[in-house]
């Protein structure tokens, strides 16, 4: 039975404003809609360019249309998204502003579908705490009043310290399936034994679960598992001074080392040391696989996305160094 | 050629064979795994294998499986060691075919082999697909693929183009033509008036107005000249190919219309000839009534007879498919095809493919 | 090129200003500002275009999803042919490959390449990782390779340090360039932090915000430039190959794709002593090593005798065989772009356009981008004529 796992990607943005977009959003913390002119047409939202010929349109176009509005057409959103401004049955409308030649796409607040048609007359229902983006406006309601949602708190800025950036966050959760190969891998990890696949036709051996032979690009089955050795060979390394970044977990330098396996062609990449300081790690250093007690809990998005399960990574194993000039080649 | 700055296929080319994977709501396969698969799948029943591939380009999307750079393992299922030729798009495969009919014409190689492939299960649409729009007017509010789909129909509806009922009648043919599809995920006997009584999920869109949710991929095999003929009786050469786009947001925009595909059909010199089938992504009902309209189909083009995307729609795969469905009738007799894809908000940039049983390249 | 495809000609090159922040301008202006600058160069203008070829890095890095749907209306392209590449850190020279096939193919006689990345709206580390800790970074996954070149060539440390010097006194003279270090010197670089052992802070290629745009045309259009007398870039040979992500033996010192694709152009261009027929070279060069891992891989130098032509100043802006005039990857890194901008350095190089980096006598230059874990290489060769070797 296949495993399905759930990673929620939440992405933080920062966007510039530009200056088209920029007076538009100050000028939404000031209850105005602002469009630009394009020949003796009103562009609302406004562009930087004409969206037909993409012909630069001059700053000083900008022109104040609205707030009001007439609906041209409409859909009703019975079960809003986490990503919608309404947390409850609201329309996304194509709102034609007063003064404008182009219709503003936006939700209106509506308690019913039957409220709403083309031809009917929306006002902006304006947040409270506007911070110059286009959700300022929560949604526009039927009718000619505008409403502001709360109580007024935007706070008053200087014509010098205008709005030129904008917070965009948006998570989504994937669900993805884990290849069976994996938790087969894991599974004998609790076993503390490291599988590997070798391909029936080069004979090449994989570990990591990939589950097929990117040389013959044929798949890997059960019947190719093999077991592959507890010890081997550090041939290269990496020591990563973290830089911070959101959801970044290291804070002091971490290595990841590259382990050729003894008797094997097989190099494990970017795997973690066991006491085995950063100034001491080597090519030639003779390592050992450290396995965490069997009571603990799988590591489901390490360094191997989780393909050793109870390997946590490589100790010093005694033995003396190796010294051979090729152990650094072996990367892959 | 309509369109300045145009010019015709200098090399014949010709689909020589193409594959899906099935084609289901949630797979549990990897990208890569769907790929490895359907690759094999295309080449074998030609007497091909990687090795006589000279290029390959991809077609797949970083935001769908939720992974930067989620296309290069996907290089493992094309055997590109020794190293290939090679490119990916971030777009639907049928923007990877149109890379690999560029450069087959510049007359070094013979064979492409051109994937579409995506998971859809593994997020939420309605989440994923507002990251596509205007970052700064649209995105924030979370407007998704449904909301301008129901937009476009209501438009399309005051306009005389689509109503209810004739939306509905598309997804009935539809879904039973799809009845004798085996990569269909969604086919049946429907009847228009009980469809038309259900409820709306974005007014005036109901339930059987929408595409399902699939995973899947697709594989085709490109081949040039005298390589061509000698695959297959019958391949599908590609005597037109076009793509064009329109702005962005679709509130600028005429929506009763479909200019670029009426551009890219000019392009594609689609009214040389009259074409027997036509396979259109049209992922909504209305927008296959749309697409009809713009391309000046008449009722003796049989339209989607595979069921179409609203049998099966794997998301970068269901425009290259479109072609495969098409290059089928030509491999099976056919004279004459018409293929579409299509990306981004109310059918924003549109691709049209002709195929037919004989070239009408200049070396031919 | 190759068969009987067109010949195609750069004439027009335009890029922004690079910055760490570029929040001056937005997603679209960005992009715009390259574009607009290439069409000047070319004498042309939006409605002159036919298509538009888009390439960036992943999208995750800024949150817009196919961005060549945003910004079809801000590139002038409606009603005309959109398309979008993305090959990884080698995109950008995809980018340029792809729309010459445009012109190759004779489908379009004027194409737009545009390539781009706006790092600061997002956090490239973070987007590497898809969110998660521990993300190694680039330096992190490429100073394995660069250990093994060390070792294998036998080559002395300073080597990767008098190119991170060069570079940057290169960028001194390209008004363009991120990086501006006016006191960049050995000791600035040796003493700067180690970043991923063995590479230092300053042997490390910035983060930058910026676009690139070139404009390609067909035969007619190239000729008719020159008799105007604005000297086009003709590409003489161009290629993109990838190989697998790992596999046992692969080696990322000297990547097959790498050598293979170079072999392709070589071919095409009628090249046989690239360091005798190329008079300069834009490599990817993101971490400073990287220049003597690519002399190697195109040939130009023997496999381990690379860092000799750095040792002995040969790729320095007056060297035999200058490499990176415009400061490089190392100065300037909108990811997306810094493919582009290879591409477009090395045909400004053959038009006489370079400026202040122009390189005396440059008649055939060499371009080349990589990415993902050493897999995605393109290249190409252009010339200020067809037949340069005649």
């Amino acid at each position: 039975m296949t495993r399905f796992v759930e990673n929620s990607i939440t992405f933080p943005y920062k966007r510039s404003l530009g200056p088209v977009i920029g007076r538009f959003m100050n000028a939404l913390t000031e209850r105005r809609i602002l469009g630009i002119r394009s020949g003796d047409r009103v562009i609302v939202p406004p562009l930087e360019w004409d969206p037909h010929t993409g012909a630069e349109l001059p700053v000083d176009g900008m022109v104040e249309v609205g707030p009001n509005g007439t609906v041209e057409s409409w859909t009703w959103v019975p079960d809003p998204s986490e990503q919608h401004p309404l947390d409850h049955p609201f329309a996304f409308a194509l709102i034609r502003l007063d003064g404008a030649s182009t219709p503003l796409l936006h939700a209106v607040d509506a308690a019913s579908p039957h409220m709403i048609s083309a031809g009917t007359r929306v006002a902006p229902r304006w947040r409270g705490n506007r911070v110059g983006r286009i959700d300022d406006i929560v949604a526009f309601v039927i009718g000619e009043a505008a409403e502001v949602e709360g109580t007024e708190a935007t706070p008053e800025r200087g014509a010098d310290e205008p709005i030129t950036m904008m917070d965009y966050n948006a998570s989504i959760t994937y669900r993805n399936p884990v290849p069976l190969v994996l938790d087969r891998l894991r599974e004998a990890s609790r076993e503390e034994r490291i599988l590997g696949q070798r391909c029936p036709v080069c004979a090449r051996v994989y570990a990591g679960g990939r589950g097929y032979c990117p040389i013959d690009a044929v798949e890997l089955g059960e019947e190719h598992d093999v077991d592959l050795p507890h010890s081997g060979t550090i041939t290269n390394f990496t020591i990563v001074t973290p830089v911070q970044y959101p959801g970044q977990t290291e804070t002091e330098p971490f290595a990841r080392v590259f382990v050729l396996l003894d008797g094997t062609d097989v190099v494990l990449p970017y795997q973690p040391v066991i006491e085995l300081p950063v100034a001491e790690i080597k090519v030639g250093k003779r390592v050992a696989a450290a396995w965490a007690p069997p009571e603990d809990e799988f590591d489901e998005g390490g360094t191997m996305g989780g393909a050793y399960g109870h390997l946590i990574g490589w100790m010093p194993s005694g033995e003396p160094d190796i010294d051979d000039p090729d152990l650094v080649n072996r990367i892959f | 050629m309509a369109t300045t700055g145009t010019r015709g296929p200098s090399t014949d080319i010709a689909v020589v064979g193409w594959a899906q994977s099935p084609m289901i709501r949630r797979t549990e396969l990897s990208e890569t795994q769907l790929l490895l698969r359907v690759i094999t799948d295309a080449l074998e029943p030609l007497g091909l294998t990687r090795a006589d591939i000279d290029f390959t380009c991809l077609g797949s999307c970083d935001y769908i499986t939720g992974q930067a750079f989620s296309f290069v393992s996907n290089l493992d299922a094309i055997g590109a060691w020794p190293p290939k030729r090679d490119s990916h798009v971030e777009m639907d495969g049928a923007w990877a075919l149109y890379e690999a009919w560029l450069r087959l014409q510049e007359g070094d190689i013979e064979i492409a082999v051109v994937t579409g492939s995506g998971r859809s299960s593994t997020g939420d649409p309605a989440l994923i697909y507002p990251m596509e729009m205007d970052p700064f007017y649209l995105a924030p509010l979370g407007v998704d693929p449904l909301t301008f789909a129901a937009l476009q129909a209501r438009v399309l509806i005051g306009a005389g183009i689509a109503d209810e009922r004739s939306m509905a009648e598309v997804a009935a043919r539809s879904r039973r033509d799809a009845l004798t599809n085996p990569n269909a995920q969604v086919a049946g006997e429907f009847d228009v008036d009980e469809l038309l009584a259900g409820e709306y999920v974005r007014e005036p869109l109901r339930r059987h107005d929408l595409p399902p949710i699939t995973d899947g991929a697709a594989a085709m095999v490109l081949a040039t000249g005298d390589r061509a003929r000698q695959l297959r009786d019958r391949p599908a050469y590609i005597t037109g190919f076009d793509h064009r786009t329109e702005g962005h947001n679709p509130a600028y925009r005429d929506l009763t219309d479909s200019p670029s595909t009426r551009i890219a059909a000019a392009a594609a010199d689609l009214g040389a000839g009259p074409v027997e089938v036509a396979e259109l992504q049209a992922a909504f009902t209305h927008e296959e009534l749309l697409l009809r309209h713009a391309l000046g189909l008449g009722d003796d083009v049989v339209v989607n007879r595979s069921g179409g995307a609203l049998a099966s729609n794997p998301i970068m795969a269901t425009g290259l498919a479109r072609i495969g469905y098409a290059a089928d009738h030509i491999f099976g007799g056919g004279h004459r095809a018409l293929a579409h894809s299509t990306s981004g908000p109310c059918l924003q940039q549109n691709l049209i493919c002709i195929l037919e049983d004989e070239s009408t390249g200049a070396n031919s | 090129m190759s068969g009987h495809s067109e010949p195609c000609a750069i004439v027009g090159v335009g890029q922004t200003h690079h910055k760490s922040r570029r929040h001056d301008v937005s997603y679209g202006g960005l992009v715009r500002e390259a574009v607009f600058r290439a069409l000047d160069d070319a004498q042309m203008t939006m409605a002159d275009i036919d298509a538009v070829v888009i390439g960036k890095a992943p999208d995750l890095f800024e949150g817009v999803m196919k961005p060549e749907l945003y910004l079809s209306d801000a590139l002038g392209a409606v009603g005309k042919p959109m398309f979008r590449v993305h090959t990884a850190g080698s995109v950008g020279g995809t980018t340029a490959i792809v729309a010459a096939s445009h012109v190759q193919a004779r489908k379009h006689q004027r194409v737009l390449a545009v390539a781009f990345e706006k790092q600061s709206e997002g956090n490239a580390q973070f987007a590497l990782g898809s969110g998660r800790g521990a993300s190694l970074g680039a330096g992190g996954a490429f100073a394995p390779f660069i250990r093994a070149y060390i070792q294998r060539s036998g080559a002395p440390e300073h080597i990767g340090w008098k190119v991170a010097v060069k570079d940057r006194q290169n960028a001194l003279k390209n008004p363009y360039a991120h990086l501006k270090i006016p006191d960049i010197s050995i000791e600035k670089v040796k003493e700067s932090p180690m970043m991923w052992e063995p590479l230092r802070y300053l042997e490390s290629c910035p983060s930058s915000d910026g676009a690139c745009a070139v404009v390609l045309t067909d035969e007619a259009g190239g000729n008719a430039a020159a008799a105007d007398g604005r000297t086009p870039a003709w590409i003489l040979g161009a290629s993109s190959r990838s190989e697998p992500p790992s596999f046992p033996g692969r080696d990322p010192v000297r990547p097959a794709a790498c050598v293979q694709a170079a072999w392709d152009v070589y071919k095409m261009a009628g090249i046989t002593n690239p360091r005798e027929q190329i008079d300069v070279a834009e490599l990817y060069v993101p971490f400073s090593w990287h220049e003597a891992i690519w002399l190697e891989g195109h040939d130009i130098a023997a496999p381990g005798d690379g860092w000799k032509m750095i040792d002995a100043d040969e790729t320095a802006l007056t060297g035999s065989f200058p490499v990176n005039p415009s400061g490089g990857v190392l100065s300037s890194n909108p990811i997306g772009a810094s493919g582009l901008l290879r591409f477009a350095e090395a045909a400004n190089q053959v038009r006489g356009a370079a400026g202040e980096h122009q390189v005396t006598d440059a008649n055939v230059a060499l371009a080349m981008a990589y990415g993902a874990n050493s897999q995605y290489f393109s290249t190409w060769v252009v010339a200020n004529s067809l037949n340069p070797f005649s």
